[in-house]
Formats: C-alpha cells, sequence, structure tokens
C-alpha cells in the first residue's frame, strides 16, 4: 500500500492499492489451430465470404482466454454485423465508381492519354482516397471492437472522430515522410494519443501522458545510427560480394554478362547476394530498431493509465526481436498458416510482459450509454489488412 | 463454491454461490446468502460454447448481467438443468479436429487448383468477345505508351491478311489485328482479343517471309487456344487462393506469388508447345510453307548456342529451343505466305 497525497489537496492523505498484477493467457494453440482451420477450410469454399464469422470466432476465443485481475474478455461481436460493414462500404465504393466513370466520360475521354485508361483513374482515385481512410477504417474498427469487448459485463467504448483522426494520421505519416521519417516521435505520440486517451472500460477511461519531447532524444541517437549501420552494411555487403567475386574470377563483365543472359548462375548470384544483404541487415539493423521500438512501446505504456491503475512493462530489445522479426519469419516461411502461432506468442508475451499496478473501484466504473456502432471494420477490410 | 457475479450496471465483482430453485436460478452472496440475483429459467442464457470460451457465462436474456462459473463442482451441479448444460460441455479435442479440418484445407487446395487449371480450359472461351477485346485493347494501349508503332500500309495489310487467313483456318470468330513496334527485343505475343504485337527487330533478324510466317502461326496459335484469357483467369485464381489462405499478408503475398509465377510459367510452356502444334497445322492447312517456325527456333540457337530455357528448367516460361526445333521441323514446300512484295513492304514496315 502507498500513501498518496493528491497535488494542492489539503485533506487527509489517500492510500491507494498498488498491488501489481500480471494478465493471464491461458489459451492453447492447439484448440486455436482448430478454430483457425476450419475458418480457412470455409474460406476456400465459400471464396473468402466466411471471413467475418470467421474472425468472429477465433476472437471469441482470444478474448475469453485472456484475463486482467481474474475476469476474462469477452467478444461479443457477431459476423453478420462485419459483413454489412463491408457491404456498405462495397456499395459507397460504388458510387464511388460511378462518380469516376462520370468525370472520365464527360472531362477525361475526349483528351486522349496514351496507356491512362478508366481503370487507371478509377485505381488511382482509390489509392488516393484509401491512403486517409485505411487510417479511419483503423480508428472506426477499433470502436467497433471495443463496443464489443466486456469486461466484468462492462462495455468497451472509444469516443472521438474517426474522421479527425484519419486526416490527422494521413497528415502526419505524408509530413514524416518527406521529412525523411524525423516526425517518428511525434507520429508515434499523436496517434496513440487519441487511440489511448478515448478508450475506457465504462465510464473508465484511460489516460494518456506522452509527450514527443520525452522520446525525441533517444530516437535521434536510434536515427543517426540506423543511418551510419545502412552505410556499413552496404559497404560490408559490396565488400562481400567483391571479395568473393575476385576469389571466383568473376569481375564487372562477367556479372553484366550473367544478368544479360540469364541462367542458373543467375538464379544463384541474386540468392548469394540477398542472403549476404539479409544476414548483414538481421545482424546489424534489425537489433537497432527492435531497440527502438521496445522503448518507445515501454515508454507509451508507463505514460497510460486508468483512474489510480498505472501500467509498466520491462519489454526488452530480445522479446522486441521475438516480436517483430521472429514473428515476420514464422509468417513468411509458414505462408500465413503460423498465424495463430504468431497470435499464441504474442499474447503470452503481453501476458508475461505487461504489469498492472493498483485494482479499479468496480463500483464507480459504470456501463456506457454508447452501445457503438450497429456494424463494423467495412472500411477496414476493404483498405487494410484487417487482422483478428 | 464459489462463483463471481457481474451485475451488468458497474463493474464490481461479487463472489457468490448459486442454486437452482424452483423455476429460477438463485445467485447469493457467499457472506450473508442474501440473495443477488433471481433468473427465471426460461429466461436463461449461456453466451457462447466450450469451443471458444474458456468460462461461457451465464446470463438473462436482454441483461448485461453475467455469472462466471469456473469451479467444477459447481459448474457440474447447475449443469445438471438443461438450460445451462453448455457450461459443461465437453470441450472439442483439437488433434482430431487439426487432422481433420488440415484434410479439408489441403482437399480443398487441391480441388482449387483443379478448377482452376483445368476449368479455365472451359471457362475462357466463355468470356464475351467484347470484354475479351477490350481487356486486350487496354494491355496494348498500356504497352504500347512512349513506343513508336510502325505504319507501313502494306507491310500490315500483308501481315494483318496472313494472320486473319490462319485465324479463320483455326476457327477463331472473329478478326485479328496485327501491331508492330519499332525497335526490339526479338519478340511478338498475343493478347486477349485477338490482338498481335510484334517488335520490328523479330522482321529484321527473319531471314525469309517464312520465318515471319511461322511466328505469326505461332502467335495464331495462342489465339485459337484462348492462352491469353486462359492464362489470366489461371493466374488469378491462384493469387485468390492465395489470399485466402494467407489472410492477404501482403510479404506473405510477395512470397506466395512465387507460386503464381512458377504456375504461369508452367502454363507458358504448356501453352509455348500447344501455338507451336497449331501454328504448324494452321500453315498445313491452308497449304503454306512450315519450315519458317523451325528455321527461325534454329536462328535463335546460333544466337543463343547456351539455351536459357534448358538452364532455367522450371524457370523458364518456355520451352528448351532445341525441343522446338525438333517438334515443328517440316519440310520446305508448299508456297511462301509473303509475296516477294509483300515480304519487302513488311521488312519496311517501319520505315
Amino acid at each position: 500500500m502507498q500513501e498518496v497525497t493528491p497535488a494542492g489537496a489539503t485533506t487527509e492523505p489517500i492510500l491507494l492499492d498498488r498491488t501489481p498484477s500480471r494478465p493471464v493467457y491461458d489459451g492453447k494453440l492447439g484448440e486455436l489451430y482448430a478454430i483457425y482451420l476450419r475458418h480457412l477450410a470455409l474460406m476456400i469454399l465459400t471464396l473468402g465470404w466466411s471471413r467475418f464469422w470467421g474472425r468472429t470466432r477465433l476472437r471469441r476465443y482470444l478474448w475469453n482466454h485472456f484475463a486482467i485481475l481474474g475476469d476474462r474478455f469477452e467478444y461479443r461481436g457477431r459476423g453478420i454485423e462485419l459483413f454489412i460493414g463491408f457491404i456498405l462500404v462495397v456499395l459507397i465504393l460504388g458510387c464511388w465508381a460511378g462518380l469516376v466513370w462520370l468525370f472520365w466520360h464527360f472531362v477525361l475521354e475526349k483528351r486522349a492519354m496514351p496507356g491512362f485508361g478508366l481503370f487507371d483513374l478509377f485505381y488511382l482515385s482509390v489509392a488516393f482516397i484509401g491512403f486517409p481512410l485505411a487510417f479511419v477504417g483503423q480508428y472506426a474498427g477499433l470502436r467497433y471492437r471495443l463496443s464489443r469487448t466486456r469486461w466484468r459485463g462492462i462495455r468497451g467504448t472509444l469516443g472521438g472522430s474517426a474522421w479527425t483522426y484519419g486526416a490527422m494520421a494521413a497528415l502526419l505519416t505524408a509530413a514524416n515522410a518527406m521529412t525523411a521519417q524525423l516526425m517518428t516521435p511525434l507520429v508515434s505520440v499523436n496517434l496513440a494519443r487519441p487511440r489511448l486517451s478515448n478508450a475506457a472500460i465504462g465510464t473508465q477511461r484511460l489516460e494518456f501522458a506522452g509527450r514527443a519531447g520525452d522520446i525525441y532524444g533517444r530516437y535521434l541517437g536510434y536515427y543517426f545510427l540506423n543511418i551510419f549501420l545502412w552505410i556499413v552494411v552496404f559497404a560490408g555487403a559490396a565488400t562481400a560480394i567483391g571479395i568473393g567475386g575476385a576469389r571466383f574470377g568473376i569481375d564487372l563483365d562477367k556479372i553484366h554478362t550473367l544478368f544479360a543472359k540469364p541462367g542458373l548462375y543467375t538464379i544463384l548470384a541474386i540468392v548469394i547476394a540477398v542472403l549476404v544483404l539479409y544476414t548483414l541487415f538481421g545482424l546489424l539493423i534489425l537489433p537497432v530498431r527492435c531497440w527502438w521500438q521496445a522503448y518507445l512501446f515501454r515508454y507509451l505504456v508507463a505514460r497510460t493509465r486508468a483512474g489510480g491503475v498505472l501500467f509498466a512493462t520491462a519489454l526488452s530489445t530480445r522479446h522486441m526481436w521475438g516480436f517483430m522479426v521472429v514473428n515476420y519469419l514464422i509468417l513468411l516461411l509458414t505462408l500465413g498458416l503460423g498465424w495463430p502461432w504468431v497470435t499464441h506468442r504474442t499474447l503470452r508475451l503481453i501476458a508475461d510482459q505487461l504489469w498492472i499496478y493498483g485494482v479499479p473501484d468496480g463500483a464507480s466504473i459504470r456501463q456506457p450509454a454508447d452501445r457503438g456502432p450497429r456494424y463494423g471494420e467495412g472500411l477496414l477490410d476493404m483498405f487494410d489488412v484487417s487482422g483478428v | 463454491m464459489a462463483a463471481r457475479y457481474y451485475d451488468g450496471v458497474t463493474a464490481e465483482v461479487k463472489e457468490v454461490g448459486a442454486k437452482w430453485g424452483i423455476g429460477e436460478l438463485l445467485v447469493y452472496r457467499l457472506t450473508d446468502f442474501s440473495i443477488v440475483a433471481r433468473w427465471r429459467l426460461e429466461d436463461i442464457v449461456v453466451l457462447g460454447d466450450t469451443e471458444h470460451e474458456a468460462v461461457p457465462a451465464i446470463s438473462v436474456k436482454g441483461s448485461d448481467a453475467r455469472l462466471i462459473v469456473e469451479d467444477p463442482a459447481l459448474k457440474a451441479e447447475l449443469s445438471r438443468v438443461d438450460y445451462v448444460a453448455a457450461i459443461e460441455a465437453p470441450r472439442p479435442r483439437p488433434a482430431r479436429r487439426i487432422a481433420t479440418f488440415g484434410a479439408a484445407v489441403v482437399a480443398l487446395i487441391g480441388v482449387f487448383w483443379g478448377i482452376v487449371d483445368y476449368g479455365s480450359e472451359y471457362a475462357a472461351p466463355l468470356v464475351p468477345y467484347r470484354l475479351q477485346a477490350s481487356l486486350g485493347r487496354q494491355v496494348r494501349a498500356d504497352l504500347m505508351a512512349g513506343h513508336n508503332v510502325c505504319t507501313g500500309t502494306d507491310g500490315l495489310a500483308a501481315i494483318n491478311t496472313l494472320a486473319n487467313s490462319l485465324a479463320s483456318a483455326g476457327g477463331l470468330s472473329h478478326p485479328v489485328q496485327v501491331t508492330i513496334v519499332k525497335g526490339g527485343p526479338v519478340n511478338a505475343f498475343t493478347l486477349p482479343g485477338g490482338y498481335l504485337v510484334f517488335y520490328s527487330d523479330l522482321i529484321k533478324e527473319a531471314k525469309d517471309g517464312d520465318e515471319v510466317a511461322g511466328v505469326v502461326a505461332h502467335e495464331i496459335g495462342h489465339a485459337v487456344n484462348d492462352h491469353p484469357m486462359k492464362g489470366m483467369v489461371r493466374q488469378y485464381g491462384v493469387e485468390t487462393m492465395l489470399k485466402l489462405l494467407t489472410g492477404g499478408y501482403s510479404d506473405i503475398g510477395t512470397l506466395g506469388s512465387g507460386g503464381s509465377l512458377l504456375l504461369a510459367l508452367r502454363n507458358g510452356r504448356g501453352f509455348e508447345r500447344a501455338a507451336d502444334a497449331e501454328g504448324i497445322r494452321l500453315l498445313e492447312k491452308r497449304g503454306l510453307r512450315a519450315d519458317g517456325m523451325s528455321r527461325f527456333f534454329e536462328e535463335m540457337m546460333q544466337h543463343e548456342p547456351a539455351d536459357p530455357a534448358l538452364s532455367l528448367g522450371i524457370w523458364s516460361d518456355h520451352p528448351p529451343t532445341a525441343e522446338r526445333i525438333a517438334a515443328t521441323r517440316r519440310p520446305p514446300t508448299g508456297r511462301s505466305a509473303f509475296t516477294d512484295k509483300e515480304w519487302k513492304a513488311l521488312q519496311s514496315v517501319c520505315d
């Protein structure tokens, strides 16, 4: 028990229970795979139309096998809600296609533009609106998922406007790209803020007190170290390939011939070059990237609280390596069939590494009046990889 | 025997006991046995099942209240009544389900692959010609962008007459159109809707009109057999399957597209063999010299003695050239496809 005096308070000190606890994930990989393989079989049989129901089943399993303070989460979404959400977005996109056709027919068709047709215009326009809409979809999807999530029977909510978030995310991401990623801390913190501080379980909102200034110093260190390491990687790769080439009597002319007339040796040369580059990248660049991501996660978690409940994580570079690199390799090498394994690993990591300090006052957290959106994730399904 | 009760109004947790009353479920505090909730039997529902939920919650219709029973003894006692029997339903054994659904996935992949591979044989010709032509025009416009197209009227008339004559011999119900692009590589290809594209370097490299006629016949062989549409249908089918299997992970898709590429290349080799055979058949049907095709391949061999198709194996989209020469070799009988005047006009089509 810790004694805390709120700033400016003159009354008696308040005693807050800050007993630490960790979430519990007790899902079994075999059970998850059984649900996933059934989902896959139905996906092939229905050409993908069963995905809304399959996704819902997987969420029900994952949510209910994850507990905080002894209380399991509950997922109450329905496949039909996701299906209708998707159909609505298809209809909206159909209207958009109609508008594009009108624009093409009355404005562009008569102006000859070789190699640029109606489909090009449509795809270009969808790519253009798809960029901000993917962010809108992410936020709206999160709102849907939280509204279908219950803890102790209480629904989750996400306030704020998905459109505002989408506009801000698109602008910040574009600005970050234009400034050679130098705005990354600003982007990370400002995109985390609405997602965290607008989220709530019942009437208990999360609070986020992160500031980009806190993490800029470390980011700049990471940024310039990253550039330096890329130079080292390319120099190393060129040297390794050069030395290897000289040893086997391969000069520039031979390399030119190798690519001018492709054969088995061309494939072999490409494989060796890619392996050398990937090995150097894996040994030098990825650990630094994992270090930064682990630091960012620790910061974002530590600056978040729910009333008197605080959060912390000791997520290390090694953990982040497992999360980012190993999970990616699992997905890549299993052609996506390792997805349940990756999800299982991720939830176990969260359960192992997230510390919750304190216990919320359950009696003061009330059921929200907001029941959330009627349908969900259509935009996410259309413009983004909408996983589970 | 304790359970957890959430009243659905606040997030307060109550440690409770539960027992069946007359036509109702009684939920009571363990401390003072005071009744917390009385649920009528007919209103009681179990949310979820033991396949997905670790602990399916007990609730009543239209309420946010939940009774969570993890204690095995209490669970067994409550589940004696049918209304909540689902909370104690045996959890499905994963090993058997994995084996069943895994086998189903593998079988369905096989069926899907079969449908795509063999079904396209029948599906591709059913695509309306108007749609095929529109697609072909679109692709041709994209490919031609930034290239000079040859406009020699007589040369184009000569090659188009030959192409249409062979197409009609092959039973093609629509006209074909040959476009000649100035420059290289030494190549030609066929697009959906009967649009043939030749590069002028191919005409320049050919020793005589019969060699070009051999290539024209080969391309018409593709058109007659609907190869462009079949290839597209197969590629689209395999990509769809990969997307279904991988959930659309973009990087996985990139790797998976290797499989799709292999299929396209296998199609390519099969299609090339079929087009060679069809081309020879059409030339002979029209009484034209059919030795030009193998002679053209022989010249390609002379230019590149180390045949890439041979060393690339399954990575090649064409069969080995030596194999094609052997398969298409014919005696120099029949009349020439082009008159001297037509051949000269074709040679200067880009001037």
